[in-house]
């Protein structure tokens, strides 16, 4: 019972930070239609620059604060500098897109940072043990921040003016102009809130998860499969999906070998593409024509 | 030359080149070569997938796994004779994209993408865990290739032996493109809605290029398992799938042949990137050439979308312009209308068929057809029965459920409810194809041609259905007898629309109204029992409408059943037999021109409509059809 | 558009043909001569894993070859010969490592053949060193390297020689049920086994066995099966940061059994991952990690000591246990050459009878059925205090 609770409580804090790089899946889709393959890396990148940041001298808090605002950053200028010009995007062409970005940003980490694996120093806290599960502080942190914001994004899109209207212009483009946002606004928004979960994910992920270089392809494609659970459009499900694949990763790792760990997220895709494609394709009764 | 002849000329050339190549070049070279055609296999099968099926594989390198440890087993451990063993390993390939495909394909847009990219990670899971195929050291030891007396174990002789393979590998694969099976596909990826509704099963076309594609992949491991002589994980990875795509991406979608050289231009970048990123960036460590492939992926996307294969297209025309400068104008020889039609009488007796339903009995049982967008209603129970050789008319004012209609009933759209009867059989929620094999084919309001092919390549799609030469019979050139059918087929329902002269341009060229014309013989090139149009007069003149008129009852008189949507009231008044007249989702009359016209029913709809009609068409600047969209008076002219 | 394509690839591929003809200097030799002596230069021929994920052993490698080489020819050569070094890189990968062997053996005929870094490229290598029947050393540490081969050598010690030093001190403790975390890659396969195997005589058992990705990151759910088994050791069997990761997840759950871990913990990295919860912990590792405590007469002293000190002079690093491994082999290489030249057999002959040769990573002997030459003398037991390695009492 022990073992349980301690494997489905490290799957939680695991969880989070898939579902984190979820809602990033869902912020750009749901706009563009684009699966954005850079996702996992904005991460990465909040990861190893954070990294560096404190190995520069800055206090925790301020490289944190400092990097995700720049991975925002970076997220929209590779839109603008990548995805903009573009002016038929299939999905086709946006796969093949957004995984060359993916992959020249993965080949510029590797150059900045070299390709050991590093981790950002745990945030402050001291581990504790309850009825036998033992809690790492970080993994607190990741679960309480994951939270606070999951919540203000999907808050965001739900309850505000802005939120909403920009989630409109997807479906309605002419309304969404109507009420003075361009999809070129709202796609510039969209990769802002996508870096800024990314990031976020990243920073308090790398204490126990670490960076590198290569971190990020598990990542997005575990947050992908999540996002898919939420039928790439509901931020709720997505995040909750993150969570369930991280759980569901560490009882396989536990009960069956970890070995088979990320396979897990893959078959989880499989078999929801195989039994619920209809929960999953976004408007099963729009018109073709 | 025969042109058949002709076409098979640069595959000879490509077989010198590389035989020269191979026997020249220094060992080196030959080394970097034989990677470019071992991947090269690979590439032109992900090729015809991205190019044909319009799906992607981020994980084409599971395949060559799967090839490569299929053939590393059998070889390596059971012993088998490696000749004997090849072929299983394809098969297994194919066997897994069958069934990764199968639930996959299904699904549009991005999931096979991911689902692949999954698969990689999953087989090399897979084989990292596996006893039999052991684990991170993977299968070592392996034999090279030796058959026929001779051992290919040094690069010079291994390069001659993929020759053969490459060169035959790409003109079974540019065959398939030009079948047709790659006819239909290639139709797919212009309008998927059109090219189902002449009954492309979309579905079971892609399954076939995802699996051939996989039997490439799975050779292309083949070959690498007997170079290498060790298999382990790493043939499976992202890098090595990325590389495939790359070649593909860089080489240029749509042309195989960009797969070769993109295979060539990628391992040359491979090499280069590696000899030179240590010289400028010393302190470099790790896999950095993956910038240059990152990097050269997204400018060929934002710059060069048709790859290599563009610039060399590009290129050339700059060339064949400044040599001989290309005199615009048409040169066309316009023909009285009395020669069209004589013509089109005797492309009618092509086009003629006996076995339609007797006039007279229901072809067409609609029930309860009803179509619901949340708390809108767009169609309300319909309820009509059409009869067998008669021409119908669906007429109302906009948004009155006409274009829903036709699509609940081509399968175009599910309905909410209701029941659609084709000749017997329910086709209500199938997919367009189910419609169009059973005899039911459609045009389109706003124009759906094949936009990347000719006037006679777009009516060529529509003989799909009366031909059947299947993959294979494509590749092996086998379908030769079929292809002359199909071109005479599709040359005379073209002669019949009276487009003779456009026949071979390209169908983006043509005006609006032409091109509408097109998909009217297009869809009659189907030879089908029920032809639907969906307002085939908008943009067409006057003399253009009269021709289309009379054709149509000619149709009609062949025993074609006709159902049509139409703006003109005039022109429907005098064409149809019946009438129907929907408002608001119902349907309001029914019965012939004369009943309906006098329905004051029917007037007030038409009356209480119009304003919001003249909004619609001037918002939704689309057709920009001069509808007439008055109450008809007249009676039937 | 399709025509065109043709005729461009035909252009392309004639044009290259002709232009590799051209400027082809060879017409592709498939075999080179064997047994030959013929004098001049000694051609070197190393592969190893400069890039990629091999990165970290392939580059202190490659540091410790150049400056050996530099060495050797400021001494005037070997027999008055000066030394050719050829380093190509395999990129961590097996085709890279197949294509830079096949270049190195076929166009710059090299005598022999040194690397790679790890297994996969090292068992890519072999067939081909083999068919050309050219002697070489891997510095990568599997036994299937060499099982069974005529041509190939090698110097990272066997596995066996780890397990058995292991052993011996459970058995001295008097632990006897042993659970085991060993990383999924080939640096792991078959520890588990060979464990049961070797320890069966001291009555050591394999309570649990778990299995970490060598980048894996979180170890919660490998070290709560573990627990689970209740054992009275935990050894931990992979490479940092992974093994250092796993040291720390074995603390904060709470393991409180002591804990072993394997011989390819021997680096800096390990130590920074680990920090303070490798304290105590035991390995059996190369002496070169605790040369400072090393007593006076070890044999492998002077070795040793000179190394560390050339490598920090001119690298202004310690040498990694990665670069003993090249050293070894390198200096295999030099003494066999200076016995016998470069004649393939018996420059092969003279590496094969390589007779208690005191390297960094222990005292060689190899034997026909022995092409690794390192005993369980090989290996002290070490600990770790407060961050520094420390010969375990």
């Amino acid at each position: 019972m022990t073992d349980l609770l301690q494997l489905v409580f490290a799957g939680l804090a695991q969880g989070s930070v898939y579902g984190l790089v979820a809602l990033g899946f869902v912020a750009i889709f749901a706009v563009r239609e684009i699966v954005n393959l850079v996702q996992g890396e904005y991460a990465a990148l909040a990861g190893l620059s954070a990294i560096s940041a404190v190995g520069a001298g800055l206090p925790l808090v301020v490289a944190v604060l400092v990097v995700i605002p720049l991975v925002m950053g970076i997220a929209v200028l590779l839109e603008r500098l990548t995805i903009a010009p573009i002016k038929k995007m299939t999905p086709l062409t946006s796969i093949i897109l957004t995984l060359g970005v993916s992959t020249a940003v993965k080949a510029i980490m590797l150059l900045i940072w070299g390709p050991e694996a590093k981790g950002l120093p745990t945030f402050p806290g001291s581990d504790m043990t309850i009825g036998g599960v033992s809690i790492r502080s970080q993994e607190l942190w990741v679960l309480g921040i994951s939270v606070i914001v999951a919540y203000a994004t999907i808050w965001f899109y739900e309850h505000t003016i802005r939120g909403k209207s920009l989630r409109a212009c997807a479906e309605q483009p002419v309304a969404a102009r109507l009420v003075g946002i361009s999809p070129r606004t709202a796609t510039v928004v969209a990769f802002a809130v996508a870096g800024f979960t990314g990031a976020v994910a990243g920073v308090v992920g790398s204490p126990i998860y670490l960076s590198s270089w290569q971190s990020g392809l598990s990542l997005g494609l575990k947050g992908f499969v999540a996002a898919t659970l939420g039928g790439l459009t509901s931020l709720r499900v997505a995040m909750f999906g993150g969570v369930l694949l991280g759980v569901l990763e560490n009882l396989v790792a536990g009960y069956l070998s970890s070995g088979y760990r990320d396979a897990v997220a893959f078959v989880v895709l499989v078999l929801v593409l195989l039994f619920r494609p209809h929960g999953l394709a976004r408007k099963t009764s729009g018109v073709r024509v | 030359m025969n042109p058949m002849l002709k076409r098979q000329l640069p595959f000879l050339g490509l077989a010198v080149a590389m035989l020269l190549f191979g026997l020249l070049a220094p060992h080196q070279m030959v080394d970097v070569g034989i990677w470019a055609l071992i991947y090269g296999i690979a590439a032109i099968g992900l090729s015809l997938l991205m190019g044909l099926a319009g799906q992607v594989s981020l994980g084409h390198a599971a395949f060559i796994a799967v090839g490569a440890y299929t053939q590393a087993l059998l070889v390596g451990n059971a012993g088998w004779n490696p000749l004997l063993a090849a072929p299983v390993a394809v098969v297994a390939s194919m066997l897994v994209a069958l069934l990764v495909g199968l639930p996959l394909l299904r699904l549009r847009g991005h999931f096979l993408a991911l689902a692949t990219l999954g698969l990689g990670i999953i087989v090399g899971v897979f084989v990292n865990e596996q006893e039999f195929t052991g684990g991170t050291s993977g299968i070592f030891g392996l034999p090279n290739l030796e058959f026929g007396g001779r051992s290919y174990d040094t690069a010079q002789e291994y390069f001659l032996l993929l020759t053969p393979v490459v060169v035959i590998g790409l003109w079974l694969a540019n065959n398939v493109v030009h079948s047709r099976t790659g006819r239909a596909l290639s139709a797919v990826n212009d309008s998927e809605v059109a090219a189902e509704c002449l009954g492309v099963d979309t579905f079971a076309l892609r399954l076939r290029v995802f699996v051939l594609s996989a039997a490439y992949a799975g050779l292309s491991g083949v070959f690498y398992t007997h170079w290498l002589t060790i298999v382990n994980p790493s043939v499976s990875h992202f890098e090595l799938s990325v590389k495939i795509l790359l070649m593909v991406v860089l080489g240029g979608l749509g042309t195989v042949w960009g797969a070769v050289i993109g295979a060539i231009a990628v391992q040359l970048l491979d090499e280069g990137l590696r000899e030179i990123i240590p010289v400028l960036i010393p302190s470099a460590k790790g896999e950095i050439q993956l910038i240059g492939f990152g990097v050269v992926l997204v400018l060929v996307i934002i710059l060069m979308p048709g790859g290599l294969a563009q610039l060399w297209n590009k290129l050339r025309s700059a060339v064949q312009e400044r040599r001989h400068p290309i005199i615009r104008g048409e040169h066309e020889h316009p023909i009285s209308q009395k020669e069209q039609r004589e013509l089109l009488e005797e492309s009618l007796t092509l086009l003629a068929r006996s076995d339609h339903m007797p006039a007279g009995q229901i072809i067409l049982k609609i029930r309860g057809l009803t179509k619901r967008y949340g708390g809108v209603t767009a169609l309300d129970h319909l309820d009509l029965d059409v009869k067998a050789g008669e021409i119908m008319a669906l007429i109302g004012p906009n948004g009155a459920g006409k274009t829903t209609a036709f699509n609940m009933i081509t399968g175009v759209l599910p309905p909410t409810e209701g029941s659609v009867v084709l000749q017997g059989i329910e086709v209500a929620g199938k997919q367009p194809h189910v419609a169009a094999a059973i005899g039911a084919t459609r045009t389109f309001q706003n124009l759906q041609t094949f936009k990347s092919t000719t006037v006679i390549g777009n009516v060529k799609v529509a003989r799909h259905l009366r031909s059947k030469a299947g993959l294979l019979r494509g590749m092996l050139l086998l379908d030769r007898a079929e292809e002359k059918l199909i071109d005479e087929a599709s040359q005379a329902a073209i002669d019949a629309m009276g487009l003779t002269a456009l026949a071979d341009k390209p169908i983006a060229d043509l005006a609006f109204g032409k091109q509408r014309q097109v998909e009217v013989a297009r869809a009659m090139a189907l030879e089908p029992s029920v032809l639907l149009l969906d307002e085939p007069m908008a943009g067409l003149s006057g003399p253009e409408r009269d021709s289309l008129s009379w054709l149509l009852r000619r149709v009609k008189d062949s025993g074609v059943t006709v159902l049509l949507v139409e703006h003109d009231v005039a022109a429907v008044m005098a064409l149809a037999d019946r009438v129907a007249v929907l408002d608001d989702g119902k349907l309001i009359s029914l019965g012939t021109p004369a009943v309906v016209t006098s329905d004051p029913k029917v007037i007030a709809a038409y009356l209480g409509e119009e304003d919001s009609d003249t909004n619609d068409s001037t918002a939704g600047a689309t057709a920009a059809a001069p509808t007439t969209a008055i109450p008809a008076t007249g009676g039937p002219a | 558009m399709q025509r065109s394509m043709r005729v461009l690839s035909t252009g392309l591929a004639i044009g290259l043909a002709v232009s590799m003809a051209a400027c082809s200097e060879s017409k592709t030799p498939t075999t080179t001569p064997a047994g030959t002596d013929a004098g001049g230069e000694i051609k070197v021929g190393v592969v190893l894993d400069i890039t990629g994920a091999g990165a970290s052993l392939g580059v202190p490698e490659r540091q410790t070859v150049e400056m050996l080489a530099d060495q050797v020819n400021a001494a005037g050569g070997i027999n008055g010969r000066k030394l050719k070094l050829f380093i190509e890189d395999n990129q961590s990968t097996e085709d890279g490592a197949a294509k830079a062997t096949s270049k190195l053996l076929n166009t710059e005929k090299v005598d022999i053949l040194l690397g790679a870094s790890r297994t996969g490229p090292s068992l890519a290598m072999r067939p081909l060193a083999e068919k050309a029947e050219k002697p070489m050393i891997s510095f990568a540490a599997n036994a299937k390297i060499v099982e069974g081969s005529k041509w190939v050598f090698k110097t990272a010690q066997n596995d066996r020689v780890v397990l058995e030093n292991m052993v011996d001190d459970m058995k001295a403790k008097g632990l006897t049920k042993v659970a085991v975390a060993r990383d999924a890659s080939g640096f792991g396969e078959g520890i588990p086994e060979m464990l049961t195997e070797i320890g069966k005589t001291a009555g050591i058992t394999v309570a649990a066995v778990e299995k970490f990705a060598p980048d894996a990151t979180d170890f919660t759910s490998q070290m709560t099966n573990l627990r689970a088994s209740a054992p009275q050791a935990v050894l931990i069997w992979g490479i940092p940061p992974a093994a250092g990761l796993a040291q720390k997840a074995y603390k904060q759950l709470a393991l409180n059994v002591p804990v072993y871990q394997s011989h390819g913990i021997g680096n800096q990295a390990f130590l920074d991952t680990a920090g303070d919860t490798a304290n105590g912990l035991r390995a059996p590792l190369g002496r070169m990690l605790v040369a400072d405590q090393l007593a006076a007469d070890d044999p492998q002293k002077p070795v040793v000591t000179k190394f560390i000190a050339d490598f920090k002079a001119k690298y202004n690093a310690s040498p990694s246990t990665f670069a003993g491994h090249a050293y070894d082999g390198f200096m295999i290489a030099v003494e066999s050459l200076k016995k016998a030249g470069t004649d393939p057999v018996k420059l092969r002959d003279a590496i094969e009878a390589t007779s208690k040769w005191p390297g960094v990573s222990g005292v060689f002997t190899m034997t026909p059925t022995d092409h690794s030459g390192l005993t369980k003398d090989a290996l002290v037991i070490v600990t770790v205090d407060n961050k520094a390695w420390k010969v375990a009492g």
